[in-house]
Formats: structure tokens, sequence, C-alpha cells
């Protein structure tokens, strides 16, 4: 036996392996595609991305969905082979084609296994340089479309989503679904689809980025030959998205009788991904609404039982994306819940948080970086916020220092200046019979059909 | 125990690091995985106790699922929200799952704190019972109810896979009710069954645990003795029996009426056990059917004639036996009737013509790279080493899945879809938008 176990309280930490950031290449080709490539060795896989600037903000007001069609539509093929041959020969190999649009950024990603890369990248270009756009395919994503959006109308999370969105962004393209709606879909056509193609897409603004078993060097020196003689006239200039502020609380109803629960969602829109406070802000989501023991989680969860998690978040966008709260939680006390997230949005302004707290949340968001860069999806989805948000080569070099940097006081600024209780959209999809009595304390009621 | 890896896949390079491990058995019967990957300063722990819903009997449905949650509320030396506190201080993850054959529980550490994790694993396998209460367990159930309602209730579709599993499973049969068990049964949950089932299945001969990353075989075995080599053995569980597989009965069918805007299928069929080679056999077969877009049913029926928005199919690696269940939405305007028909059509033709070899090394190929995908991580690794230790004795195992696949000819796909598919002896779920009613084949029961 060895000596006894103290288990009155926690062991005490070991000695502490330094963490470093994986290496990775960065370049340019002359022709302005930007190319990251690091090597994640032990799995024979690869990915291979290309981000390009034609995503949901790149699109207009009158058009909701072209971005997210083109998107998908540019590996639905190409002047020398159909959609389905493309299918064909990736997924032969095990590998796998997707193309589609964010917000931010248009993707087309090959998943491969590595040693498939050269074939892999070679296709990607086809697919990227020369798609067709055919007729039919546009019909066949169009009617795959309209039938998403009724399935959506099921849905209790989409459809708080969708209220959400327009009542915070009006008339702006973040107010319009990013699917589009049944009767933008009906009105876009290969003209309208072609036109954005050769408005937005070519190397400019756009950044191929290849991780997994690869060699950096030869994954650039592979880019170069698949993608370097492509030409483009002019970059495409990046949107200005300006977010109108809302003029006190607003609640909306979304009508779902017989709901066995309410879904909840709160917020307004907040900042961009480019905001110098970003790290302030990440922080004090965390504090408030990131974690399992986050204050909205302990409170709507482990003290009063409403609801099996409650979590905010503030989306990553070039613009002012939404600042968001979500809770699913027994009808009966929609109320109280909603009542319990703004108290602890108002204390979170009213007073900093503790030491103990903020050191509790740095600890953690510094210790978890090396877990989220296990995987080859993982360390790509940090090269890919290098490119969209433009973002210092050695950012993630010194992100873990920037964190624990930050005190108290710094985190209430951006509590009073990002956060605001007072004029904040509420949306609750459930029975509005027994909702607005529930509700209508907290501002305006609007009720809507699904 | 040094287990390199297989020659099969030399053509792709796989560290041989993947599947470096040691086991060991501790006096008390907690059986024990190590496996070193120093590659990033994390270790993930692992348990896995044998003991999940298949466990429960019908009117005590959920219990394992609750009992879950009540491992995360504290402990003798645990205060109640402390597990996630110090996990998330430290900067690791944590969190819990309960299925059919079993309940795990994971963290993933940076590597300094493994002595953290081990502490709060044994703390709750040895000295749990002290800091339940009452009020614990009414706060989780109600938490579970809300789980309840948020994935399955208030979910359109959300109650056709409880439904599809009464219908395939006879009243006897462990798999027929839901791993979150029904609201009543939860609601019957006393503190009393809490201390009883916690003395029957969390016991270290009913319980792996796993350590994968950054760690030294002799110093790691030697924390694990120290925490947990003084807990009481108890007894592993036994595993229930299951009635067999009935080839001759007739398919049974049901229409539910939901709040959804488009018709859904749900099939399904009894195949056998993971690790059963007809199991890989049933997986491969899957991603023949449904796996991209050049799969055969996507193709066909998503693709070409536009009968289903979506197709899917899966196999539960589950282990008495096993669900084999393929789920399609129609598009709007198409009969779920007409669809089902066209399905059918695919599964019978599988039974009786040979599967193309472009699909069948489409498929291999498919599983090969979702094989390698999940070897990524750590905590994945970790719970592939459990369960093949639980299930099967024998972690190195893990190593041979990529064989298990590669022994397989498209004749066996094919004998498995006229064994268990065409025989028409599952069960079908057909979801309807309310007040609609299905014309043709879908009958009412």
């Amino acid at each position: 036996m060895g000596p006894a176990v103290d288990r009155a309280r926690p062991p005490s930490p070991g000695r502490l392996r330094e963490f470093a950031f994986p290496e990775f290449r960065h370049t340019r080709l002359d022709n302005g595609l930007g190319v990251l490539a690091a090597r994640v060795p032990r799995v024979p896989l690869a990915s291979l991305q290309v981000l390009l600037p034609a995503g949901g903000q790149y699109g207009s007001l009158d058009a909701p969905g072209l971005a997210s069609l083109h998107g998908g539509l540019l590996d639905e093929g190409t002047r020398e082979r159909s959609a389905l041959e493309i299918a064909h020969q990736v997924e032969s190999l095990g590998g796998s084609l997707v193309s589609g649009a964010g917000w931010n950024m248009a993707y087309v990603e090959a998943g491969t296994l590595s040693r498939h890369r050269e074939s892999a990248l070679e296709l990607l270009a086809e697919v990227i340089r020369t798609p067709e756009l055919p007729v039919d395919e546009i019909e066949r994503l169009r009617r795959e479309r309209l039938a998403e959006i009724l399935r959506r109308r099921g849905q209790p999370g989409s459809l708080a989503e969708r209220v959400f969105a327009a009542v915070v962004y009006r008339d702006t393209v973040y107010g319009r679904p990013l699917i589009g709606t049944e009767e933008s879909l009906e009105r876009l056509d290969q003209d309208s689809l072609r036109s954005f193609y050769r408005r937005q897409i070519g190397p400019g603004g756009s950044t191929l980025i290849a991780v997994g078993d690869l060699d950096p060097e030869e994954s650039i020196s592979l880019v170069s030959d698949a993608f370097g003689d492509w030409r483009q006239l002019a970059a495409p200039e990046p949107p200005s998205i300006e977010a109108p502020a809302l003029a006190g609380t607003q609640v909306h109803i979304v009508d779902r009788p017989g709901s066995a629960q309410v879904q909840l969602q709160l917020g307004h829109a907040c900042v961009s991904r480019q905001h110098p406070d970003f790290p302030q802000m990440t922080l004090l989501n965390t504090i408030f609404g990131g974690k399992f023991t986050s204050r909205i989680n302990l409170n709507l969860r482990e003290k009063h039982g409403f609801t099996y998690g409650a979590q905010s978040y503030f989306a990553r966008r070039s613009g002012p994306g939404p600042f968001v709260i979500r809770a699913a939680v027994a009808t009966d006390v929609a109320g109280a819940a909603v009542g319990e997230l703004l108290f602890e949005l108002r204390r979170i302004r009213e007073e900093p948080v503790s030491r103990e707290e903020l050191k509790e949340t740095q600890d953690y968001l510094v210790g978890v970086f090396p877990y989220t860069l296990q995987t080859i999806d993982g360390l790509a989805k940090r090269l890919e916020a290098l490119a969209v948000f433009d973002l210092p080569l050695d950012y993630y070099d010194s992100y873990p220092g920037v964190l624990a940097q930050i005190d108290e006081n710094q985190v209430l600024r951006a509590a009073r200046e990002h956060f605001d209780p007072e004029n904040l959209a509420i949306v609750a999809v459930g029975p509005a019979e027994e909702l607005r009595p529930q509700l209508e304390g907290f501002g305006p009621v609007t009720v809507h059909q699904p | 125990m040094n287990q390199p890896l297989m020659s099969n896949t030399s053509v792709d390079h796989l560290s041989a690091e993947c599947f470096d491990l040691e086991r060991h058995t501790l006096d008390n019967g907690l059986q024990v995985v190590l496996h070193r990957d120093p590659t990033l300063p994390l270790v993930a722990l692992n348990i896995w106790y044998h003991v999940g819903s298949k466990n429960e009997t019908p009117g005590r449905t959920g219990f394992a699922h609750l009992f879950e949650h009540l491992l995360f509320q504290g402990s003798e030396n645990v205060g109640t929200n402390d597990h996630f506190r110090y996990i998330q201080q430290a900067g690791g993850v944590a969190n819990g799952s309960t299925w059919y054959d079993r309940t795990n529980y994971y963290e993933v550490l940076p590597t300094h704190y493994l002595d953290l994790g081990l502490w709060l694993e044994s703390d709750r396998m040895g000295f749990f019972l002290p800091a339940i209460t009452q009020e614990k367990l009414d706060n989780q159930r109600e938490v579970v109810i809300n789980e309840r309602r948020q994935k399955m209730d208030n979910q359109p579709y959300g109650r056709a896979f409880e439904r599809l599993h009464e219908l395939l499973y006879d009243e006897a049969h462990p798999y027929r009710w839901p791993v979150i068990g029904y609201v009543d049964d939860l609601e019957a949950a006393t503190l009393d069954d809490v201390r009883e089932f916690f003395g029957t299945f969390y016991v270290p001969s009913n319980a792996v645990l796993t350590l994968a990353g950054d760690i030294d075989y002799d110093r790691a075995l030697g924390r694990i003795e120290h925490f947990f080599g003084a807990i009481p053995a108890g007894r592993p569980s036994e595993l229930p029996s299951a009635p067999p597989h009935a080839r001759d009965r007739d398919e049974r069918r049901e229409v539910l009426n939901d709040d959804v805007q488009l018709p859904r299928i749900y099939m399904a069929f009894q195949v056998p056990a993971y690790g059963q080679d007809a199991w890989y056999a049933a997986d491969l077969l899957c991603a023949v059917l449904t796996e991209g877009k050049s799969s055969l049913l996507y193709e066909d029926l998503v693709y070409r004639r536009q009968l289903a928005q979506d197709i899917g199919c899966y196999v539960f690696p589950t282990e008495l036996t096993a669900t084999f269940a393929l789920v399609s939405t129609a598009k709007p305007g198409v009969e779920p009737a007409e669809l089902e028909a066209a399905i059918v059509e695919h599964l019978e033709r599988v039974a009786r013509e040979p599967i193309a070899a472009e699909h069948f090394e489409r498929a291999v190929n498919q599983r090969l790279a979702d094989h390698y995908s999940q070897l990524q991580t750590l905590d994945r690794r970790a719970d592939l080493l459990s369960l093949f230790t639980t299930f099967f004795d024998d972690p190195a195992a893990v190593a041979r899945e990529v064989e298990r696949y590669h022994a397989l000819d498209p004749g066996d796909l094919t004998a498995l879809a006229q064994d268990r598919l065409a025989g028409r002896n599952g069960a079908v779920v057909t979801v309807v938008p309310r007040d609609a009613v299905p014309r043709g084949g879908a009958g009412v029961e």
C-alpha cells in the first residue's frame, strides 16, 4: 500500500508542460491567393479548403439566399464534369467534397486520405475555377431549399432564430435568412448566380487552407501548380453592415399551441469579430453563459431546474453579429426564466465579476486551448479565423497571454459597453395564450404565426 | 503489452503511437487501460460502467441516465457543482453519457492535472452515497424531464425513435424502452433506488478506466492504485438476456401524427450484435446505401428521382443485438407510401443481386477514413479502448477495426440483406403532418 489518500481537498497540479501553437506556413501567390499550410501527424488524412469572399454578407437585400445557393452550387458540376461524376470520383476514394456559404465567406472543402492530396487539390481547383452552375442543379437545389424552409417551420429553434434575426437586424442583410425565403428562391436564376460568381470569385480575398498529414512546403507548391495561373480583374470590396439599435425591449411570441416546452432566444446586435474588445468579450460571455458553470446555467438549470441547459454566445461575424442567450424551458416558468436571465444580464453590468470567477474562467480558456487543437479540423478552424478576420499571424501565440492579463474592470467595462439589457429582443416559441400573460411585463408583445 | 498496428493499411501512414498500450487489473477488479501519446500535453480519463438502460426494468426506465446526472452532483469530498468547476479551472473538459449498454464519464485535462481527474472519479466511485439528497434528486429529475422535452417531446419527429424501438423489440427486450426513459417512471424514482443502483453497478469490478495521452505508464498506474485501490470490489454486472430474433414474425407498423411539414419514414431491423462479422457487413451496407451523393439510395431517391429530401442509415454498436435503421424525409408532394415502396425495392434488390465492386470499395474506403478520423482525439481513443475492454475484454482489438472491414466481400453484404432486411419482419414508423391521412400502403394500427 502507498501513502494514505488525502481526499479532503483536490490534489495540487504537477509541473506544467508548456504548449506552443502548432507551426504553420503562410504565403500569398502572385495572383493574391493566400495559402495557410500546417502538418498534423498521426492519422493519414487531410483537409483542403478554399475560403472565398462570397458569404451571405456580400448578398443584397432584395435577393436573400443568393450567396447560399451559389455556394451550394459550386461543387454541382464544372465545364468538364457533372455533379454526379464529381461525387463518384471523390467518394470512391473515401473522400468528401462540400461547398456552401456562411455569413462571412463561401467555402469549398475536400476531405481526403492524404495520399490522394494531389487529385483532391486538382479537383478543388476545377470546381472553384470552372463551375458550370447548371440549370438542372439550380432547380434541384432550389427544391431542396424550399423543402428545408418548410421543415424549419416545424422546428422551435429555427423559428426563434428567424424571428430574432428579423427583429434585431430589420432591413440589413443579417435580417434575412441566409438560406433565403420562398419568394426570393423562386426568383434566383442562372444569370443572377453566374453574375454573382463573376463579381465575387477569384484569387483576391480568397485563401486556401491545407491541414493534415501533409508537408507544408509541398502543399504550397501543389497549390501554386493548381491555382497559380488563376486570374481576376478586381477583388470584391468587403461590405459595411450597420445594425440599427432597438428602442426598448420587445417581446415576440411565435405561437405554437400544444408545445411541450418553450424555446427562448434573447439578445441584440453586438460587436464584430474584429472589435478590439474581442478577448474581453470572450471572457465576459464565458462567465455569463459560455460554460457549464456559467451564471445562467447554474441559475436556470442547477438552482431552478427550469431547463436542461442555458447558453449564450456572440457570433463571429465581420459585421456586428448577434449576442444570443438561448434556453428551452418548461412552459409554466417561461416568464420566471426570462426574469432570471435579465437579472443576470443586469447584474454582470452593475458589479464587477469576482477575482476568483475571473481567474477560474481565464484558467479554463487558456488551459482548454490545446484541447481544441487535437484534430485537423480544429487547427484548420483557427487558421480560418486568421484569414477571414485578417488577424496577425502571431495572434495565437499571444492569445493566452492576452486573456490572462485582463482584469475585472476591463470585463465590467466590456459588459457596460456591449451588453444592453434594456434594449433587446425576447423571442419565445410556444403557446401564445399561456406565454402572453407571463411575458407582457417585459415589453410590447407581438404574436407571430410560424 | 505493446500493440503495433497491423499491416493492412500499409499504404496509409498511421503513426504507431496511435495504439501503444498497457493493460492491468487492480485487486478490486477495476480494469485499467493505459495508452501513451505525448503529442500534446493532455491526458484523457475515461470510465465505462457496464450499466445502461438495458439493465433497467419496465416501470423503472430512465434510471441509469438520471443516475448519471446525479453523479455530477458531488460526492463526500466534492461539493455540489464543484466537479465541473474543478475541471474547468484546470483548463479541462468533462461530461458523461448514458446508452443502452453502458454509462461513461470522461475528462480531458492538461497532463499536470492528472491527479485531479483521478481524485474526482475515485471520490464518486467510492464515496458518492454520503452526498446524495432528496433535493438533488428532485432537481435533476426536473432537469432530465426538461431534457426529454427539449430533445424529444418538443422536436418535430421527436417521438419516432421511441415508437420504432417499441415496435422492433418485444415487451421483454432490454432495448425496447428509450434510454432517457418515460416521464412516469422518472417521477417514481426514489432515493432508495439511487442507493441500490449505486451499490449494484458503480463498483470497481464493473468498470473500466482508461487513460490516454501524455502519461508515463508506471507513474500513471501508481496514481490509479493510490486513488482507486482501496474501493471495495463489488461484482461485475450480468448481461440481461434478450429474446432471440424472430425471423418469421410480421412487420410492425404505425403512423404518428405530429407537428411536422413533411412526412418521414423510419424503418428498423434487428441485425447481429457489435463485434460479429455480420455487424460489420451491416455497417458497410449502410455506407453502400446512403453514404455520399454516389451511394445507391441517395443517388436514386434524393438526386435523380427526387422523392426524398434526405436519407440516412446507421447501425448501433450495441452488445446484445443491433438496430439497423433507415430514415428518409419525403419531398413536398410525395406520398410516404411511394417513398417507402422505392426504398423497399432497393433493399430487396441488394438482397437479390450482387453489389457492384465500385460501391463496395467506396464503402470500405469511407469506413477507413471515418475510423482514422475518430482516432484523432485522445477522448475518442480512450472511449474506444474502454468499449473494446468492456465488450470484448480486448482493448487491442481497436487496432483491428480496419481489418474487420477489409475481411468482408460484397457477398457478405448480400447475405446480411437477405437474412435480415428482405423478410419484412422489422418495424416501420411513418410520421405525417397532423390531420393528413396518408394514402396507400401505410395502414394505421
